[in-house]
């Protein structure tokens, strides 16, 4: 009985979030816009743990927790799983999403270069706000599992697709206490 | 029939506490509820001697009083529901699917953007939907 909502008003919604946070509210203070889209993101994430954890067994161990965010929590985000799972077993997972679907219809504007900044990593700075929230919600889905735990994402850079972000993967690296 | 439901979060703090009888003995089911906090860490902590499957949600009678019995559940997020009853013969189906909605009607609650986590669940339309599930309990237990 759920209703739903089309994605074009997620994408338009999550857009402005960034885009008023960045040039509005805290225009002269980046991290604090940065600060801010994570806890919004904490508390999504949340209660979204709390919704898609509903109807099945309790986790055992933190292993099973971190499958549950790539499998089902995942899926049920964004319609697929994560692609690639890392860990070092002392407490530090890497999740790979090959192709992040929030950051699917963001374009790299190579014109919009005024000489005094490489463009590569302008861009790699706007784009990094629009990890925030996705980092946010990870880390409020596994706090309410148990599992206090810092998240932090990159997209990392292939020289062969330079303005081709489409293609980049994204990496939402967790590290939590071992 | 059902005297009180309680909500209670991953830090043992009360989220919420219903009490459905018109006797005035709400202190005592308040007691109640918080004894029974300690035998579902119990449960939970040792599940070879209580017999249950080490990752099921339903806790199971907890413990009978003289008049009352206890029935328990665990979220996966650690937040425990608690059910008192004084029916002498209930079904555990019944207790079972109880609990079900009565997550359901947590999830929607907690889902609330001015919900804030932690503290406890003022929303009249919780407390409606706790008041159905509680009427329906007891009719069909009874049918």
């Amino acid at each position: 009985m759920g209703r739903e909502v089309s994605e074009s008003c997620i994408d338009s919604l999550l857009t402005e979030m960034v885009a008023s946070y960045c040039n509005q509210f805290y225009s002269n203070t980046p991290e604090l816009a940065a600060r801010r889209i994570e806890a919004i993101g904490y508390q999504v994430g949340h209660q979204l743990s709390e919704r898609y954890t509903m109807d099945r067994p309790r986790f055992t161990d933190h292993l099973e927790a971190i499958k549950f965010i790539c499998k089902d929590f995942w899926s049920e985000l964004f319609k697929k799983q994560i692609d690639n799972l890392k860990t070092n077993h002392r407490g530090t997972f890497v999740l790979q999403d090959n192709k992040f679907r929030w950051l699917s219809r963001i374009s790299g504007d190579p014109s919009v270069d005024n000489g005094t900044q490489d463009p590569e990593s302008k861009a790699a700075q706007a784009m990094s706000m629009y990890l925030y929230f996705p980092c946010g919600i990870i880390r409020g889905a596994l706090s309410n599992l148990g599992i206090p735990c810092a998240v932090s994402a990159d997209i990392s850079s292939l020289p062969a697709c330079e303005y081709n972000w489409i293609l980049r993967p994204c990496c939402f690296s967790i590290k939590y206490a071992f | 029939m059902i005297v009180c439901v309680a909500v209670v979060g991953h830090q043992n703090n009360p989220l919420y506490i219903q009490s459905f009888t018109e006797a005035d003995d709400a202190l005592k089911l308040h007691h109640i509820v918080h004894c029974s906090l300690d035998v579902v860490d119990e449960r939970v902590n040792n599940p070879k001697k209580s017999g249950l499957t080490l990752n099921e949600t339903f806790l199971g009678l907890l413990y009978p009083t003289e008049n009352y019995k206890v029935y328990g559940y665990l979220t996966n997020t650690k937040v425990k529901f608690i059910l008192v009853t004084t029916d002498l013969d209930v079904r555990d189906a019944d207790v079972r699917n109880f609990f079900r909605r009565f997550h359901a009607a947590y999830v929607d609650a907690v889902s609330n953007p001015f919900h804030v986590p932690g503290k406890r669940i003022t929303s009249r339309t919780f407390a409606e939907r706790v008041s159905n599930i509680v009427k329906s309990f007891g009719l069909s237990s009874a049918g």
